[in-house]
């Protein structure tokens, strides 16, 4: 990816109306994956442990976001 | 980073009261140092601790020296009220209309110092009229929440409960 490819990247992300613009996946994403490392930390104790929970807990999240997504797909019209 | 192997970290003040049978804790020996004050004196401090993580994210966890905790919770408080705010999401006020807006006021204020931090990136007001306004109201009641919830474990681990 060029520096022009990410200039735009970054560009379609702020503008002047709502400086930070996610799609919707992405705000699902970056939700997801906060939860996922708060809760990991808070509880569980060990390393492995808390990274075995931050995976499975994102995991989680994106398949079951995903599959509501998609339920719905069918009364969207 | 794990906060439990952190034993060195301990001052050598903090050691030299930490009763000899206290033993291997769940949130180290500051907090089993805690938990072995008077009861009074502990739940005092335990609140002090709890109210500490509340108004800074991760404050109460690295004042019973759970390092990771401290900066797991600080970071993803911080990210969620950046973004919500940066996406001009709906920070409520006291002034609310209905129980909604009270509701969100409280998981608004729940984010402590983090709230005031919110009301200062966001100089262009709420945008709810597109799906990225409504998002970050969600990541800014969210991260409010979250401090809570974190305020409330430091608050268990410092009353010397398992966590």
């Amino acid at each position: 990816m060029s520096f022009v490819q990410v200039g735009g990247t970054i560009g379609s992300m702020i503008d002047t109306s709502s400086r930070i613009r996610l799609s919707h996946f992405q705000g699902m994403l970056v939700f997801a994956v906060m939860i996922s490392v708060a809760f990991g930390f808070l509880s569980r104790r060990r390393p492995m442990d808390r990274v075995k929970y931050i995976a499975w807990s994102l995991f989680l999240f994106l398949v079951i976001g995903i599959g509501i997504g998609w339920a719905m797909y069918p009364f969207s019209r | 980073m794990d906060e439990v192997t952190g034993n060195e970290a301990v001052s050598s003040e903090v050691r030299a009261e930490v009763p000899a049978q206290a033993g291997p804790h769940p949130g180290g020996e500051r907090a089993a140092y805690v938990a072995q004050k008077k009861p009074s004196g502990r739940e005092a401090l335990a609140l002090a601790i709890a109210v500490a993580g509340w108004l800074v994210p991760g404050l109460g966890h690295a004042l019973l020296r759970m390092w990771g905790r401290a900066v797991a919770c600080f970071i993803t408080v911080g990210v969620l009220v950046v973004l919500g705010a940066g996406m001009r999401g709906n920070i409520f006020s006291s002034g609310g209309g209905d129980a909604f807006d009270t509701l969100g006021y409280v998981a608004d204020l729940g984010a402590g110092g983090f709230y005031f931090v919110a009301r200062s990136i966001e100089k262009f007001g709420a945008d709810v009229s597109h799906a990225n306004g409504d998002y970050g109201t969600r990541f800014l009641a969210t991260a409010g929440i979250l401090n809570l919830l974190a305020a409330l474990h430091a608050f268990e681990a410092a009353r010397g409960h398992k966590a």
